[in-house]
């Protein structure tokens, strides 16, 4: 496979059309981004890097047709990657470029994209049980490499990173927001989107988590306490997320333009300065965190989303549909379907990586709980509920997977449910809506109203 | 008796079997010939209810058979012979003969296999082998002996001689026609081997796109299908 | 030496469960091509309400006998509701379904009983055997899932040698087509397959939840481990799963004796990863795993 051969499978004239178009996607992004409360930013932020990752499921589960867990793993990869190399590498320059994370960025992706070779090689080839059972070990099995080499990987704690802020840092104190008094715990949940009170110990993980006692066989050291198949990272917020670092105080924004917003996250008492420096009007970034890292996870969606657009829809996409519809037919006009859906193992895993990077910025933080097979299965179900072979699926299933658990856990919350049952109403909705997706619409949300669409002019659906 | 009224079949937009009617007698082979894609196979698929008509209607001995699924149409005593891979190659010679009787009573089950072992030796000496131990003709024996083992009025048969050397087709078809003498069944055989079939066979039917265009004496359609190969050489 | 023997023997006890939750995986693959990556949810759902049951009756062998109904009743449900509308072309779909069907269990048992980790008395004493002078990884309990477990194979091995149930079964398998031209009724021989896993799978669940403490998801790590151990036995073969079953058992014990716990895991999944490599079709297996 020549360069001149990659090469001819994106089209340039396809490249030339989309460009504009992300790049006012992204500049709306942005724009939105500054204009919102710092709480909305982290939303923002939450979707941006889902959809990325699930922008890699579509390649992978619709366009390829194989069912995979681990791409929650495969994130971890990114994850684990960027912080370990960000420790040590943030300092080296860039090529000139201002941001000292770009670096871990491209390490993560690299690694994501050896793992994802060496899963695929194993597993691409095979019936879709044998991929989906060996992603589903893989999944359960990361978790467990962490524990296994805690020193160097931060055990089933995992390890804070700091964040690769540009220079001129983000804003720390708590200048003009209004403390509303409350302790910081329930700030942190509350900016965490976990219910007050909440622990992470209620509700059931939608998947395997390793459940515990040491020394006994069929069980495993706890990596988690339950976490939900949702975004936060299940953590005893008082032991792993210290509060010594600047954790996003309210704004003192610079920029006349913006008006200060009371920042959800109000100021944490004990926050000190542990490196930050306070905002300078001339050079800073004028953004808090919530919004800086915002601001990186849609600019890495952006991108991705640019490219995983001209893969599919140039030849490389044809080929992925070709192998997954009829691989013999395919084999016969000269394509190799065993190297095509490796390669879409790959594309999705260094999707997939480049997410788990960009998570790890937003939770500031790196451990097993994070990306335990909750956040593959989050994954598979986002992409299927909102069109497993359609790209804008992807950005739907990212909304509906930051977005059910906050609505249903309101709804349950109204009518007074207790928390075991409201705790556990999502991972339950997302569990009947998989069955019921996959009996009564394949095709997802996307892909529904493209079947509707096209019946509704005659013509015959594209898949 | 087998009636076969009006019977219509469609795969999508193609019409595989266009208002077709004959009948098929106790005590007789009735041949169904034509060429590929003619529609014989799937006259007989959708008798034995693996594929649904479009309209028309069968009936077997008065009872009708369009609209039930197959393992019920088996019990109204309609069995098939479908082509090609038509025993469980991993179960053994004598597992696959109590499956084709299995809904029946144990008694009915042993007599018959009994029976069927005289009636097909070679399957005696290898009742306990897998079935992908038997050599093509002796698979084919036993496809047969399993569709027997259920006690029909009626058989059905998708092209035996398929991938068998000629000497064993003319001995399979010489013991299936005197099944259907001795046992008065009506037997329905679909066969590409024009010769083989008409000379096996009572009666024949000649099926062309879905539709019956000769019908007679097996004797008589031979004679002009030897007019044909004379002349056309096919 | 001895603790090598101390540590293959302490596997033996949780290999056999691997082995019939294997077991259970490859009666549902035979049946209908599809692997049932809910079934550790199915048993933990049934052995929730053997523990119930227990703490009802006071009796193990009722809660046992319970969990064996309701394993094959959701194993019965789970094929006829979820797997059987879904299109025998859509294997995604399939497996797809099958992961809803696990998170849907999960999510319920969690609302019904609780995320937090509940205890499973044994009827049995849990401690190992003193034979001469020496303690023996090997307890009453092992015996008795041993024991169990024994019944159960040689029960199917019957059901499905010996009656004609089990020969329709085993036809459908092979050639569905003419197993209904011969009369049996397919749909049934499917459900029927599923129940019998779930029962298969029900017990397991039982036999070992001692051990794993109850909660709903202490079970998904069987997931992995019973499916290496069907896949290298080879999801065809019944005689493959429980052999490899109780060898996974074996190898764990090694491993987290050896070095600690969480390599486990891993472990398991460097086994299967070499097995996927090598031999994907499995060593007993005869179908075909390779598709491009």
């Amino acid at each position: 496979m020549t360069v001149a051969n990659l090469l001819s499978r994106i089209s340039m004239s396809r490249l030339v059309v989309h460009a504009p178009a992300f790049i006012v996607l992204w500049l709306l992004l942005s724009r939105l981004n500054v204009a919102l409360d710092p709480l909305y930013s982290y939303y923002l932020a939450l979707v941006a890097m889902y959809a990325t990752a699930m922008l890699g499921m579509v390649i992978l589960v619709g366009l390829s047709g194989q069912v995979s867990l681990g791409n929650g793993a495969l994130m971890a990869v990114g994850g684990y990657v960027f912080a370990l190399t960000s420790l040590n590498w943030q300092t080296v320059p860039f090529f000139g470029w201002p941001w000292n994370g770009t670096w871990s960025m491209v390490f993560a992706a690299i690694g994501g994209l050896i793992v994802g070779l060496i899963i695929g090689l194993l597993g691409a080839r095979l019936q879709g049980p044998y991929l989906a059972g060996l992603t589903l070990g893989i999944a359960v099995g990361v978790p467990a490499i962490a524990n296994r080499f805690p020193d160097v990987l931060g055990g089933s704690q995992g390890f804070k990173l700091t964040v690769p802020y540009p220079e001129g840092g983000y804003a720390s104190e708590p200048a003009q927001s209004e403390t509303t008094g409350v302790s910081d715990e329930a700030a942190l949940d509350e900016a965490l989107g976990l219910a007050p009170g909440d622990d992470g110990g209620g509700s059931a993980s939608a998947v395997p988590e390793p459940s515990v006692d040491s020394g006994d066989l069929l069980t495993l050291d706890d990596v988690q306490g339950g976490a939900s198949a949702v975004p936060e990272p299940s953590v005893d917020s008082g032991d792993l997320l210290t509060l010594d670092d600047v954790q996003g105080g309210a704004s003192a924004v610079p920029e006349p333009s913006v008006p200060p917003v009371p920042s959800e996250v109000a100021g944490i008492p004990g926050a000190t300065d542990a490196g930050a420096s306070t905002l300078d009007a001339a050079t800073g970034t004028g953004l808090v965190l919530e919004q800086w890292q915002a601001s990186l996870a849609v600019a890495v969606a952006c991108i991705a989303g640019f490219v995983a657009l001209n893969l599919v829809r140039g030849r490389q996409g044809q080929m992925w549909r070709a192998v997954r519809d009829d691989p013999v037919a395919a084999a016969l006009v000269g394509i190799a379907p065993g190297a095509t859906k490796v390669s879409a193992f790959v594309v999705s895993s260094v999707f997939a990586a480049l997410a788990g990077a960009v998570f790890a910025q937003i939770l500031t933080y790196v451990g097993p709980g994070a990306f335990g097979i909750g956040l593959s299965l989050s994954l598979l179900v986002g992409v299927i509920l909102g069109g497993r072979s359609s790209l804008v699926g992807a950005v739907i299933g990212a909304v509906l997977i930051v977005g059910l658990p906050e609505v249903v856990s309101g709804l349950a919350g109204d009518r007074g449910w207790p928390d075991q049952v409201a705790n556990n109403v999502p991972n339950l909705a997302y569990g009947l809506l998989l069955v019921l997706v996959v009996l009564a619409a394949p095709g997802g949300i996307v892909g529904t109203a493209r079947e509707w669409w096209a019946r509704r002019r005659g013509r015959p659906t594209p898949s | 008796m087998l009636a076969i009224s009006h019977l219509t079949v469609d795969y999508g937009s193609a019409r595989a079997l266009d208002d077709l009617s004959m009948d098929v007698p106790r005590g007789e082979v009735t041949a169904v010939i034509g060429a590929n894609g003619a529609g014989k196979s799937t006259l007989l698929r959708t008798l034995a209810g693996l594929v649904k008509p479009t309209s028309g209607s069968a009936t077997l001995d008065g009872a009708e058979i369009i609209g039930h699924r197959p393992e019920d149409i088996v019990r109204l005593g309609l069995s098939l012979v479908p082509e090609g891979r038509s025993t469980v190659p991993e179960l053994t010679v004598d597992e696959n003969l109590r499956l084709g009787g299995l809904w029946r009573s144990r008694a009915d089950r042993s007599s018959r296999q009994e029976e069927l072992y005289g009636l097909f030796p070679v399957l005696a000496d290898r009742r306990h082998l897998r079935a992908d131990t038997l050599s093509g003709g002796e698979r084919q024996q036993l496809a047969i002996g399993r569709a027997l083992m259920s006690g029909p009025e009626c058989l059905l048969l998708d092209e035996p001689s398929l991938g068998l050397a000629p000497l064993i087709v003319t001995q399979i078809l010489e013991l299936v026609r005197g099944l259907a003498i001795e046992k008065n069944l009506a037997v329905l055989l679909v066969e590409q081997n024009a010769v083989t079939a008409l000379r096996a066979a009572h009666t024949a039917v000649v099926l062309n796109l879905g539709k019956v265009v000769m019908s007679g004496a097996a004797s008589e359609i031979a004679a002009r299908e030897e007019l044909r190969h004379a002349y056309l050489g096919y | 030496m001895s603790t090598f023997l101390d540590y293959a023997l302490g596997g033996v006890g949780p290999g056999t469960v691997v082995a019939l939750l294997a077991l259970a995986l490859v009666l549902t693959w035979r049946s209908t091509r599809i692997v049932n990556f809910a079934q550790v949810g199915q048993a933990m759902f049934t052995t929730f309400i053997a523990l119930a049951i227990q703490e009802l009756t006071g009796s193990w062998v009722l809660a046992l006998a319970g969990a064996m109904v309701a394993g094959a009743v959701l194993g019965l449900f789970v094929q006829v509701l979820v797997l059987r509308p879904v299109r025998r072309s859509d294997t995604s779909g399939a497996i797809i379904a099958t992961f809803g069907v696990l998170i849907v269990l999960q999510s319920l048992a969690a609302m019904i009983w609780g995320g937090d980790p509940q205890s499973f008395p044994t009827p049995v004493s849990n401690a190992g055997i003193e034979v001469g002078d020496r303690v023996w990884p090997i307890s009453p309990y092992d015996l008795l899932i041993l024991g169990t477990a024994a019944v159960l194979v040689v029960a199917l091995t019957l059901l499905f040698t010996r009656t004609g149930v089990g020969l329709a079964m085993r036809a459908t398998a092979f050639n569905p087509e003419v197993a209904r031209l011969s009369g049996v009724r397919v749909g049934r021989m499917l459900g029927l397959g599923w129940a019998l896993a779930g029962l298969v799978g029900a017990v397991a669940g039982v036999l070992v939840a001692p051990s794993a403490t109850l909660s709903p998801n202490s079970y998904d790590i069987l997931l992995v481990f019973a499916f290496t151990a069907a896949v290298v036995g080879g999801l065809d073969s019944l005689v493959g799963a429980v052999f490899f079953g109780v060898m996974t058992g074996v190898i764990l014990g090694l491993v987290t004796g050896y070095s600690d716990s969480s390599s486990a895991p891993v472990a398991v999944l460097v086994l299967l990863a070499a097995n996927l490599w090598l031999k994907p079709e499995g060593f007993f297996g005869r179908g075909k795993a390779r598709v491009v």
